[in-house]
């Protein structure tokens, strides 16, 4: 952890959202919400009038500052929807007789500031950065990234599908982000790491308490994340690299394809994932004349995700579009850019209702990775 | 949940009797998988039984929500490969495989039926253990279950069961609370919750009756069914594929239940049950006989509506 | 909302409806002329989703007219297509789009005086009920309205919002 640790009282930190709203400057935080109390909920099928309330997290940007949820509970969706938005114009056009006129998009954003990210959700970004530099350099992805601030929240995790520390991240990680602040008696320490945090806690050090005292609040930060990775770490450990390894020499391994058996292809885990990031681009036509490109949220579980204008279709089946989910993220991502494509939110397993378990999947994989000899499949282990 | 919602259920008597039939049915080569639920680390799921030996982690319970017919679909090679195929089904899943045979998306040999007796399934089935229903954690669609008892299967095991209890809001109501709002106030309603859909399909993946060779929504010359996730093309597709199910919605929910984004689709499905029962007497059966209303007609069909 | 004038999109059999309009025509009978005429063989040719991307590029209200009952060219298509309109008419109502801008109308060759009454009473209504905009702003990016007419201002084309998630 770089950089020179303070401490911020939760008030402050209230107070701070509250002046960088008052900047003008977009702040995006999770925010709670009580779906029973949505005036939509009357007739929707989410909330039942006795079950009490039923609370969804979401990144939403703030209007106020005690809009600000701290409970350092999981949103439903990443801040990747935020850099990758789930649909953008790229440029639209209007067409007179041979005159077209091509309006483009910027590739310049308002500074903004997110508080309180999970760091898996983070650290996923700096994974996708990865690709979206690699043999053409993304602008709008880009843009994005460079003109977010993002201050990660230590996470307490969530429950047993999570397993950050599996996959090289952790529930007090930085990377991706610009800041840590891991909760303590009365408010929270915060850790910049990196210029961009460093400049945060510059333009705000008036809420900012520079001293923390190493034997109290130092030791219970401390304490506070150690014992969280120990949580997580009991969830799931595997060896990544031979994972990695066992995967990219066993492609037709029987396996891989019992490990899919129940999916269906929604793609809804795609949709949660903060290191998802496959697209769609298509041309809107709007009327006569004018239309837009688009860019969309794809999923490579979907069955024409593949689908070649000569009607074949190299992924014709579930199990090798999943075995395909399974490859990118853990084989073909991590020899290529050195980073496993998934940060352990299990998001993945918790919205799939189809049963298919992240946790459970890849520890049949490392199991199978470190059995000398022949690999077998385990029975049904779908 | 409230206390009066956390007693367990009661053990499902039945269960060794679905194991030893599916171990019969796959030692004897009658079958070459067996897809029924067990218990898995986040609760109830699907399972594929292939070795007799494994038959003994079939489950039925209270958890047991899924609709697995849609493991039927003629498009999902990697279970066709696999060969006969025995599937565990409750009443209401018996429904969806009428569906395919009406439509001759499978043959009756094609699959062998063992049904459950069931008195219901709860709302939330994450669960590691399965609770006993009740009007706060019962599945709204379970009230008024007309086929507790599966016909048309091959097998049936299990007791008879109670009814469901009736659950605090049911379908129909809420279905009515919308019919009494004015026109404007339904249009905020279903936009503002269209407006939610990430259109991942899974509404469409997870149907047992949504199996066509090729959706219309990935038709691109031309573009019927706009793909973007704007509400626009959210409301397109919404309307489309509900209108694509007129008369062939089972009624199983599992399009709600998958749905990522919480979208009441159990409303709109319900609906356009309440539609063709109005319009032209048509109640969703499991007699693969009884024709579908839309492909149907009669000289003397409602006309009301037309100049 | 007095100089709004309604644009209707009208879906019609090629052997009732459009002969029968192709009368009123030739009858010289005077109605509203704010319908374009969209001919396809048969109203069990047409399928709902035309009424919807009608809709999405700036119709304000639909017609949909064919053969009656028991004259249809094809034998059964207006019967196939009765049922399905009813049950697109009954959705979309629940959907909160109102039934007065999709009409329904059995219209034949000899008809063009009930032409005329259809066209004239389904403008009247939609002028009434005023455009349609709501339904093409589900899109928050629609570009230009349809088609430029002189006069109407074109939407601004909106560049993709900085950071919308959503």
């Amino acid at each position: 952890m770089t950089g020179h640790s303070s401490f911020i009282s939760s008030e402050d930190l209230r107070g701070l959202t509250g002046d960088l709203l008052a900047a003008g400057t977009e702040v995006i935080a999770p925010v709670a919400t009580d779906i029973c109390q949505s005036p939509s909920a009357v007739a929707a099928s989410a909330c039942r009038i006795d079950k009490g309330p039923a609370i969804e997290i979401d990144y939403t940007p703030l209007t106020d500052a005690a809009e600000l949820d701290l409970s350092r509970g999981l949103p439903q969706l990443s801040l990747k929807g935020y850099f990758l938005p789930e649909h953008e114009v790229l440029c639209s056009w209007k067409q007179k007789g041979t005159t077209i006129e091509v309006q483009e998009v910027p590739t310049r954003f308002a500074p903004r500031v997110v508080i309180g990210a999970k760091p898996c959700d983070s650290a996923g970004l700096a994974v996708v950065d990865k690709v979206m530099n690699w043999d053409y350099e993304d602008e709008l992805w880009n843009g994005r990234r460079e003109a977010t601030t993002i201050i990660n929240l230590a996470c307490p995790v969530i429950d047993d599908s999570c397993f950050c520390t599996a996959v090289g991240a952790a529930p007090d990680d930085v990377k991706g982000a610009d800041g840590l602040l891991t909760p303590v008696d009365g408010g929270y320490v915060f850790e910049p790491a990196s210029d961009k945090g460093r400049a945060f806690a510059d333009a705000h050090k008036a809420r900012l308490r520079a001293d923390v005292p190493a034997d109290t609040l130092g030791r219970q930060a401390d304490d506070e994340r150690a014992a969280a990775r120990a949580r997580v770490q009991a969830n799931l450990e595997i060896d990544a690299d031979s994972v990695r390894d066992w995967i990219a020499t066993h492609f037709e391994d029987p396996l891989l394809a019992m490990l899919a058996m129940k999916c269906n292809g929604c793609g809804a885990c795609t949709g949660v994932c903060p290191t998802c990031h496959c697209f769609d681009i298509i041309d809107e036509v709007e009327g006569v004349g004018s239309g837009c490109r688009r860019r969309c949220w794809d999923t490579c579980q979907a069955p024409t995700f593949t689908l070649h204008a000569s009607g074949h279709n190299p992924r014709q089946n579930q199990h090798v579009r999943y075995r395909q989910r399974i490859n990118h993220k853990f084989s073909i991502y991590p020899l290529k850019f050195g980073e496993v494509l998934c940060t352990g939110c299990g998001r993945c397993t918790r919205v799939c209702h189809a049963g298919q378990d992240l946790v459970e999947i890849l520890q049949e994989i490392d199991i199978a990775a470190r059995r000398p000899g022949v690999a077998e499949p385990a029975e049904a282990a779908s | 949940m409230s206390e009066a919602t956390m007693t367990q259920a009661p053990e499902y008597v039945g269960v060794a009797d679905l194991r030893r039939i599916a171990r019969e049915l796959l030692e004897a080569g009658d079958v070459r998988v067996v897809i029924g639920w067990e218990n898995g680390r986040r609760g109830a799921r699907p399972v594929f039984v292939t070795d007799p030996a494994a038959a003994d982690r079939l489950i039925f319970d209270t958890r047991c929500v899924h609709n697995l017919v849609t493991y039927l679909n003629p498009r999902r090679d990697h279970v066709q490969e696999l060969g006969r195929i025995g599937l565990v089904v409750k009443g209401c899943d018996v429904k969806a495989v009428a569906g395919l045979l009406r439509e001759k998306q499978i043959d009756p040999g094609d699959v062998v039926l063992i049904g459950v007796r069931c008195g219901g399934v709860l709302e939330e089935n994450e669960l590691p253990a399965p609770l006993a229903l009740t009007e706060a954690n019962v599945a709204p669609r379970c009230y008024g279950c007309d086929i507790r008892e599966p016909e048309h299967v091959d097998h049936i095991v299990g007791e008879s069961q109670p009814e469901p209890p009736r659950p605090i809001m049911t379908i129909d109501d809420r279905v009515a609370q919308l019919d009494a709002l004015p026109l404007e106030e339904r249009w905020a309603f279903w936009t503002e919750q269209f407006s939610k859909c990430v259109r991942c399909y899974a509404c469409r993946q997870v149907c047992p009756l949504c199996i066509c060779e090729r959706c219309i929504v990935e038709k691109t010359q031309p573009q019927w069914i706009e793909p973007s996730s704007h509400p626009r093309g959210n409301f397109s597709w919404n309307v489309t594929r509900a209108l694509h199910l007129a008369g062939r919605c089972v009624d199983c929910g599992e399009c709600e239940r998958f749905c990522p984004v919480g979208i009441p689709l159990s409303l709109v499905n319900r609906k356009l049950q309440h539609i063709v029962r109005d319009r032209y007497d048509y109640v969703v059966s499991e007699d693969p006989e009884k024709p579908a209303p839309i492909g149907d007609y009669r000289l003397d069909d409602q006309q009301e509506f037309i100049k | 909302m007095s100089d709004f004038e309604p644009r209707i999109t009208a879906f019609v059999c090629n052997w009732c409806t459009y002969t029968g309009a192709d009368l009123a025509g030739t009858s010289r009978l005077h109605m509203a002329s704010n319908v374009r005429l969209i001919r396809l063989p048969c109203t069990g040719r047409i399928d709902p989703l035309f009424i919807i991307k009608a809709f999405e590029r700036g119709a304000d209200g639909v017609i949909v007219s064919g053969c009656h009952p028991a004259d249809c060219h094809y034998t059964s298509g207006n019967y196939h297509a009765r049922r399905r309109f009813a049950v697109f008419h009954d959705f979309m109502e629940f959907m909160g789009i109102d039934p007065r801008r999709m009409t329904f109308s059995w219209v034949s060759a000899s008809e063009g005086a009930k032409w005329k009454d259809v066209v004239n009473e389904t403008v009247a209504n939609v002028r009434a009920l005023g455009p349609f905009d709501a339904y093409r702003a589900l899109a928050p990016e629609a570009v230009e309205t349809w088609p430029a007419d002189p006069g109407t201002a074109a939407a601004v084309p909106a560049a993709s919002g900085g950071g919308e998630a959503r």
